[in-house]
């Protein structure tokens, strides 16, 4: 029975040791994920808007700092985003209060940002998020409505677009439908945002959301 | 009829495991085998890539000079790389990316072992393993791991050869070919891991 004793022993810490995968094969690819209202028809819309902003949150900075489209880093993301749209058959407004869907770009650069969407007061949490009265005076106070629960930790390095039903808030309930995210992480480098794969990313959110079509 | 039968094939068993008095003093009553191990997961398009990242131990007494009783434990390690693609992870909801699958065992318990023969260079054996096995079963990018851990039963039927080289000392090379089935259920991302089969050998010493 000593034999046996030291025998456990090694089996216990060996066997606690699994052999970690070899991280190199991992691509420095894209993370892209996606998220959509099974019961909103996209068909039935026809415009959006786009601010000519991105936002960008960071653990150092309290106040909301946009990027504008004057810096290319914006004005690539902004500009893939229009294509997209475009692609998918729907038309640039200029008015966000004409438009029927709104589209919002954040960079988030900070190390961890947890969001529950089935608890969508989070937003108030950020209140350097995008407002909601952006899109509209009448919004302040509103909060956002996703209608998939989902949970998410955003990374360092992660790019958000999210699309908004403005044309279908709920009055009643004050709420402003979120019916499409994309989410897609991998696109830092050097502690800067890559350009080309923030740019890949969101070709690839809309690949994989072919229900993105207006008629 | 047919109870006799079974009796009289029992009873034929027993006197072939059974030793005589002289036997019992001739064999060496415990034994231990650390071995590496080499396994493939069968039936699974999860992680279902050969691998030598793994060991096995066990340890027995004979209760008679062919028939031992013991316990094992052992450990593996089966990574596999995917490519990019995308995956549907609910009806509305779709990832892109690529990963690392791995599934991770630790099954352990006990074990029935027979010898053919005994006290001689070669001996050759089978074994019956059965006990219980954890199952972590993962998958990872450059983002996050995705990862379920489940407990099933295990049972392993082994066929193998302990070799001796020297006839003064019971310390020899150890060789095993063995089938395991586990009744583990996990599902990562879009994989179901219902029930898991292996096919392996081990390789190592024997004392």
């Amino acid at each position: 029975m000593k034999k046996l004793f030291p025998l456990l022993l090694l089996i216990v810490t060996l066997a606690s040791c699994q052999k970690a995968p070899d991280w190199g094969k991992l691509s420095n690819d894209l993370l892209v994920y996606t998220h959509y209202d099974q019961a909103f028809d996209f068909a039935q819309y026809n415009t959006f808007y786009l601010p000519d902003s991105v936002l960008l949150l960071d653990n150092s900075k309290e106040d909301p700092v946009y990027i504008s489209s004057n810096d290319i880093r914006a004005r690539s993301i902004l500009e893939a985003l229009t294509d997209e749209m475009t692609r998918c058959g729907y038309t640039q407004v200029n008015n966000r209060n004409e438009a029927d869907l709104g589209l919002i770009a954040t960079y988030i650069k900070r190390t961890s940002t947890y969001i529950d969407y089935n608890y969508p007061y989070w937003w108030y949490d950020f209140y350097y998020y995008w407002p909601l009265d952006y899109w509209d005076p009448y919004y302040n106070g509103w909060y956002p409505y996703y209608p998939y629960p989902a949970t998410y930790s955003y990374t360092t390095g992660t790019l958000a677009i999210e699309m908004i039903a403005l044309k279908k808030a709920d009055n009643t309930a004050q709420k402003l439908p979120f019916v499409w995210t994309a989410y897609m992480a991998g696109i830092e480098s050097s502690n800067q945002i890559n350009i080309a794969n923030s740019v890949a990313g969101i070709y690839q959110a809309f690949e994989q959301s072919p229900y993105i079509k207006a008629q | 009829m047919k109870v006799t039968k079974i009796l009289g094939i029992a009873l034929l068993l027993c006197a072939a495991i059974m030793p005589s008095t002289t036997q019992a003093q001739l064999y060496k009553s415990t034994y231990f085998n650390v071995d590496w191990q080499f396994n493939a997961p069968l039936c699974t398009d999860f992680a279902n890539v050969p691998s030598g990242w793994g060991m096995n131990f066990e340890g027995g007494t004979y209760i008679t000079s062919k028939l031992a009783v013991g316990l094992y434990g052992s450990f593996h390690t089966n990574n596999k790389y995917v490519e990019p693609q995308v995956l549907q992870l609910s009806p509305s909801s779709h990832l892109y990316t690529d990963q690392i699958q791995s599934i991770f065992q630790i099954p352990f318990g006990a074990l029935l072992k027979y010898r053919f023969i005994e006290d001689s260079m070669f001996e050759p054996y089978v074994t019956a393993k059965l006990g219980t096995n954890f199952i972590r079963m993962s998958s990872s990018n450059n983002v996050m791991d995705f990862y379920t851990e489940s407990w099933g039963f295990n049972v392993q039927p082994e066929v193998g050869v302990s070799i001796f080289p020297s006839s003064s000392n019971r310390t020899g090379i150890h060789l095993a070919l063995y089938y395991s089935y586990s009744t583990n259920q996990n599902q990562c991302l879009t994989y179901n891991l219902n029930g898991l089969s292996n096919i392996g050998f081990n390789l190592g010493i024997t004392f």
